[in-house]
């Protein structure tokens, strides 16, 4: 809603959230205004879109249509298909621990509709010519290319500092984001957690928060979101399974990280 | 009987989820390098037993090097009358120019054992999802205003 600026962050509230753009770059000149402008509205109708369609807040989304039975799921678009299809793989590429379906049966696509957002919204900015990005969706995080204009053959990472649950104004680290690992998300069990259905109903989850840093952001949500719910056993499983670094925070305040995020 | 069944739980282990290479490419520096581990070499893991007696019947065996997401990674395996006493990488991998562990398990660190990626310019923050309510009260609202 945020009208560009010099230097600042274009901001898009949806989906609940904040989406933040970071377009680094020379800013004040009237045609990079523009590209700028461009860039924004691109992100902006590609999450309003998704929000449209799935959101379970809007009673006439695609995806509520489908929840209250009014529409089937055999009769429903082939993207809404799709995105429940990607979500049951992941259903069983997480051995059960990431589902796609709510405690109460209904399908709730929130596990992945952000990071499909994300993915496409950061196709778009490559479309518009944008090779340096960071796109920010509540917390989850996608960048391409770099913070700031480099020298030839210069690449810099994007750092992300990741929260401290137990102080919001806090981080516990800042961490590299760029090739590979261009995406981080972060799932808590306080804030937010109705996307997070635990595998025994009442059994807390015994991280406070999970971040994981991955090559894509479904991959990167998805798992952040199986392991605040799996537990220990889903954090071995996915740290086995996929490239990824993870650092997680226990109930008590404690660490835990993956060889790539350890000071050596 | 133990040590072939040893040899062939550790060959198992280092295959599972990755693609096998060529066994020959690899094979004689590594040949070379495995017959000169020293008995006092640091073993890999605190969870080695002692070293066997010097009267042991001891061999050493080299393992097919084994492509993994960082890279190759061949070790050599030294047991003594049954038992592995001895496990030396031949060939670890690089990545983005630090060394990688052959693990990617999440184990405990401090706060201060984090790498720490040079800060001067986080425009980011990752956490759980804000609304657009809490996005005011937010470290990100505070980065995205300060025009970083």
């Amino acid at each position: 809603m945020t009208a560009p600026s010099q230097g600042t962050a274009l901001t898009i509230e949806t989906m609940g959230t904040m989406v933040s753009v970071r377009l680094p770059g020379r800013t004040g000149d009237g045609q990079i205004e523009g590209s700028r402008q461009a860039a924004r509205d691109g992100v902006d109708a590609v999450f309003q879109r998704w929000n449209e369609r799935f959101s379970l807040y809007r009673p006439e989304s695609e995806l509520s249509r489908v929840a209250s039975g009014r529409l089937r799921l055999t009769n429903a678009s082939p993207d809404l298909r799709d995105c429940y299809a990607l979500a049951l793989q992941w259903r069983d590429q997480t051995d059960g621990v990431f589902t796609p379906h709510r405690a109460d049966g209904v399908i709730d696509l929130s596990g992945v509709v952000k990071a499909l957002a994300l993915e496409e919204a950061g196709a778009g900015l490559l479309a518009l010519g944008h090779g340096d990005w960071s796109l920010n969706a509540g917390g989850d995080i996608l960048v391409h290319g770099q913070p700031h204009a480099g020298g030839p053959g210069e690449t810099a990472s994007w750092p992300v500092s990741i929260v401290n649950p137990q102080d919001r104004l806090d981080v516990l680290a800042t961490l590299a984001l760029g090739t590979p690992l261009r995406a981080v998300a972060t799932s808590g069990s306080a804030e937010r957690g109705e996307h997070i259905w635990t595998p025994s109903p009442g059994t807390p989850s015994p991280f406070l928060q999970v971040s994981v840093l991955a090559a894509d952001i479904v991959t990167a949500d998805v798992l952040a979101t199986a392991i605040v719910a799996g537990g220990e056993a889903t954090l071995d499983l996915c740290t086995r399974r996929w490239p990824i670094e993870v650092l997680a925070v226990l109930r008590d305040g404690s660490l835990l990280a993956t060889p790539g995020l350890r000071r050596r | 009987m133990a040590t072939v069944a040893s040899v062939a739980v550790l060959g198992v282990g280092w295959q599972l989820g990755v693609q096998a290479v060529d066994a020959g490419q690899n094979l004689a520096s590594a040949t070379a390098a495995s017959a000169a581990v020293p008995a006092a070499a640091t073993p890999s893991t605190p969870t080695q037993p002692a070293p066997a007696p010097a009267a042991a019947v001891s061999a050493t065996s080299t393992g097919t090097a084994v492509q993994t997401r960082f890279g190759p990674v061949q070790v050599a395996v030294t047991i003594s009358n049954g038992t592995i006493t001895e496990v030396t990488a031949l060939q670890l991998t690089n990545h983005d120019g630090r060394s990688v562990m052959i693990s990617n398990r999440a184990a405990p660190v401090l706060r201060s054992e984090v790498l720490q990626a040079q800060a001067a310019s986080v425009q980011n923050v990752s956490g759980a999802t804000y609304t657009s309510m809490g996005y005011a009260q937010s470290l990100q609202s505070a980065l995205d205003a300060a025009g970083f």
